[in-house]
């Protein structure tokens, strides 16, 4: 034990004393949203100052104010479509829209079709539905206004409908839930441990390697048993990860907290007022509304519950993987060797972020039960759906599988760790891991 | 009395045995040196003896105790394929290895200056390994390897890649480590070194021991009974108890020949016969060197 607390002692040390640790963890969470803030704000300002042209050829006339004009500019023309495709050929028009002239008959017609866009370069999906939906929308009034209806009667027939969902437990107890935040959350932890994986199962390998190249290894299993090593390896970086997402939550909770107090004022002052003067609460301004909504928000989600699995599974999943990469890094004698062996480990991983976006669709789904139980999944996939409620059933089978996973991997990984650390210029496959595996010290 | 003692130590790896039934004692506070071509099976028996390996069948006793884990402390290994944490301070190093081997901490603080002072690396131990020069680098690593002042010290080619000022700088170190009660166990296929160190080998030739016992026995065991006498005058004339094997001039009038004595016959027989022809002016009684009994033996082995 004590031995393994050495080895997890100067694994941690060197990690954490470097620059770039220090770098990477305090600026990721500062920069990360500047960088997301920059690309929604440069999005949105490219998409206003918009100036791509689209000529409309309307031959019935319908729709000359049919059109959504922030998306693109407009310019309506006449004549045949071959002279019009040359028009925008000249003027570097974006594309040209024909609307042939339509037959609205009765008003049974319901399928109108012959209308073209023509662009030479291919036009967004988000374009193309929006001027579909230009057309739609200009078609439909044009039809109601043909059967006679009065449009207030129409726009009062159109109603707004907010569903409160809620979760209700075993007791009876109702607890408000909310899809998207659910979404959010199971999105975001199960995106963590995925990038943590990557990250810190890397540094294992690596770590590995380093000792392997430099020849250090076999002077250390003189004192310290290989599987000693391999755990302190692991846990050592394990630790240092750990520390980066304390620091990652401690930096962005608290960011968090001064940007809502920024949005609803200085919330204690707040409170006190509307306690007071109750009416006054009413008369929120939309940020502060904005802020409210995101605080009653969170306080619907169970966040100590959502806290203790994830840090369950981040550990599950690191020691999992982690074992698999230190064995790696012990077969091979570099980086580039490593690559044919990293493949089946990393398959898992990538199936479980595809799967995510079905699970996170489908929470109960049977794809879903089925990889949050699996070990090799059920770190990310059980995460994306602990936040819509999961049976404590399947919550406790998944964890202990998980457990039974990472004993197996950290068991099988010392084995070819053991003999890998100490075979120079071997050249490894599949079958030598596989010798390795069953040989006896 | 023994300190450490091998018997019938047997390994067998998948596609060829490494070490067949090999027995060796080896005495307290002597240099023992375990001799072998490479791939011969040395490696294999010292990683045995680090407990890094098990073998198949045969048992290890150090100070007549079956070999544990608690003997790891007992011993400090050199291996051949050796280096450093690069991007580790030097100081910080000899502190994890030396904790990694037991050593309280307060303790391996006092060793480590000690031994910095003595080699001359006092002023190294805030820098890291990957600034240090080679031979400074292998300093520290011999430093790494009897820090915790163990009772065995296994050096495996403990001088490849030293410059002969540093490995003379070691040599001492071990004699000194030797006469405060260490015993060293010296790995080397290079017998310049093993002339002038051991007291004790062993010869291990394609996982069999074909020989051991003290350096001044297996000499002796290998005199061939052949003597080079410088002289003037001339050798016709000689008994057929002895055969000149070469002869050549060393200077105007003096000659130097390689002679033959057959068996039984004692240096005061040659001299006396010699005496009686020739003017001799040195005779000396040819002694394999350790390289020569090495390559006889191992060549001797091939055929």
């Amino acid at each position: 034990m004590k031995q393994i607390f050495l080895v997890l002692k100067r694994e941690y040390m060197t990690r954490v004393k470097k620059k770039s640790f220090l770098l990477a963890t305090i600026l990721t969470p500062l920069v990360m949203p500047a960088i997301i803030f920059a690309i929604v704000y440069f999005a949105t300002q490219e998409k206003e100052s918009r100036s791509d042209k689209v000529l409309v050829l309307d031959e019935s006339g319908y729709f000359n104010d049919a059109f959504d004009v922030t998306s693109f500019e407009f310019e309506y023309i006449t004549g045949d479509l071959e002279s019009a495709k040359k028009d925008m050929l000249e003027q570097g028009a974006f594309g040209l829209l024909y609307l042939p002239n339509v037959d609205l008959g009765d008003g049974s017609v319901i399928d109108f079709s012959g209308f073209e866009l023509y662009s030479k370069t291919n036009p967004s999906v988000q374009a193309m539905e929006r001027l579909e939906g230009d057309i739609r929308n200009k078609l439909e009034d044009i039809k109601l206004d043909k059967s006679g209806l009065d449009p207030t009667v129409i726009n009062n027939l159109r109603v707004r409908v907010d569903l409160d969902s809620f979760n209700i437990s075993e007791s009876g107890e109702a607890q408000k839930s909310n899809a998207k935040l659910s979404f959010a959350i199971g999105y975001g932890t199960g995106f963590l441990i995925y990038m943590f994986i990557f990250i810190y199962g890397a540094q294992i390998m690596q770590s590995v390697l380093d000792e392997k190249t430099s020849r250090i290894v076999e002077v250390i299993v003189s004192s310290v048993r290989p599987f000693q090593l391999m755990m302190g390896k692991v846990l050592g970086v394990g630790a240092v990860g750990f520390t980066q997402l304390l620091i990652w939550f401690v930096l962005i909770g608290g960011l968090g907290t001064v940007g809502l107090s920024i949005l609803s004022g200085d919330s204690a002052v707040m409170e006190a007022a509307s306690q007071q003067v109750p009416q006054e609460a009413m008369e929120l301004t939309s940020q502060q509304e904005m802020a409210a909504d995101i605080q009653a928000m969170i306080a619907t989600v169970p966040v100590v519950k959502i806290l203790l699995c994830f840090l369950f599974f981040f550990m599950g999943a690191y020691l999992l993987y982690g074992a698999l990469y230190a064995a790696i890094g012990s077969a091979v004698d570099s980086i580039q060797d490593a690559q044919q062996f990293m493949f089946p480990i990393i398959i898992p991983i990538i199936a479980s972020i595809m799967a995510m976006f079905f699970v996170l669709d489908d929470p109960n789904g049977g794809l879903a039960v089925t990889l949050s139980l699996i070990p090799f999944t059920s770190p990310i996939i059980m995460m994306a759906r602990i936040p819509f409620g999961v049976p404590d059933w399947q919550l406790a089978l998944s964890m202990v599988l998980l457990i039974g996973g990472f004993i197996g991997t950290l068991w099988m990984a010392g084995r070819v760790y053991r003999i890998g650390i100490l075979m120079y210029g071997v050249k490894v496959n599949w079958k030598t891991i596989g010798k390795w595996f069953t040989m006896k010290v | 009395m023994n300190i450490l003692e091998a018997n019938n130590v047997t390994k067998n790896y998948a596609a060829h045995k490494a070490l067949d039934d090999v027995s060796i004692a080896i005495p307290k506070q002597s240099i023992f040196g375990l001799l072998g071509p490479n791939g011969a099976g040395k490696t294999t028996l010292i990683r045995i003896i680090n407990q890094i390996i098990m073998s198949d069948a045969g048992e290890i006793t150090i100070k007549g105790e079956k070999l544990n884990p608690k003997h790891i402390k007992d011993i400090g290994y050199l291996p051949e394929e050796r280096g450093l944490y690069k991007k580790m301070k030097v100081g910080e190093q000899l502190m994890y290895l030396a904790q990694l081997k037991g050593l309280p901490s307060g303790e391996a603080r006092k060793r480590i200056k000690n031994w910095l002072d003595k080699l001359g690396l006092t002023e190294w131990s805030g820098k890291k390994v990957e600034d240090l020069s080679k031979g400074m680098a292998q300093k520290i690593q011999f430093i790494a390897t009897v820090l915790h002042e163990p009772d065995i010290l296994i050096l495996d080619e403990p001088f490849s890649g030293f410059d002969p000022v540093n490995a003379n700088l070691i040599k001492d170190e071990i004699f000194e480590l030797r006469d405060k009660g260490a015993t060293v166990i010296f790995s080397t296929h290079r017998m310049e070194s093993v002339e002038q160190l051991c007291d004790d080998i062993a010869l291990i030739n394609k996982s069999e021991k074909i020989l051991d016992g003290t350096k001044k026995d297996i000499k002796n065991s290998f005199k061939s009974g052949k003597y080079v006498v410088n002289y003037k005058g001339s050798l016709n004339g000689l008994s057929n108890n002895f055969d000149v094997l070469d002869t050549a001039s060393v200077d105007d009038d003096l000659s130097e020949s390689t002679v033959q004595a057959k068996e039984g016959q004692s240096p005061n027989d040659i001299l006396k016969e010699l005496i009686s022809l020739i003017e001799v002016h040195s005779f000396v009684e040819v002694v394999p060197s350790i390289n020569d009994i090495f390559i006889d033996i191992v060549e001797g082995g091939k055929s």
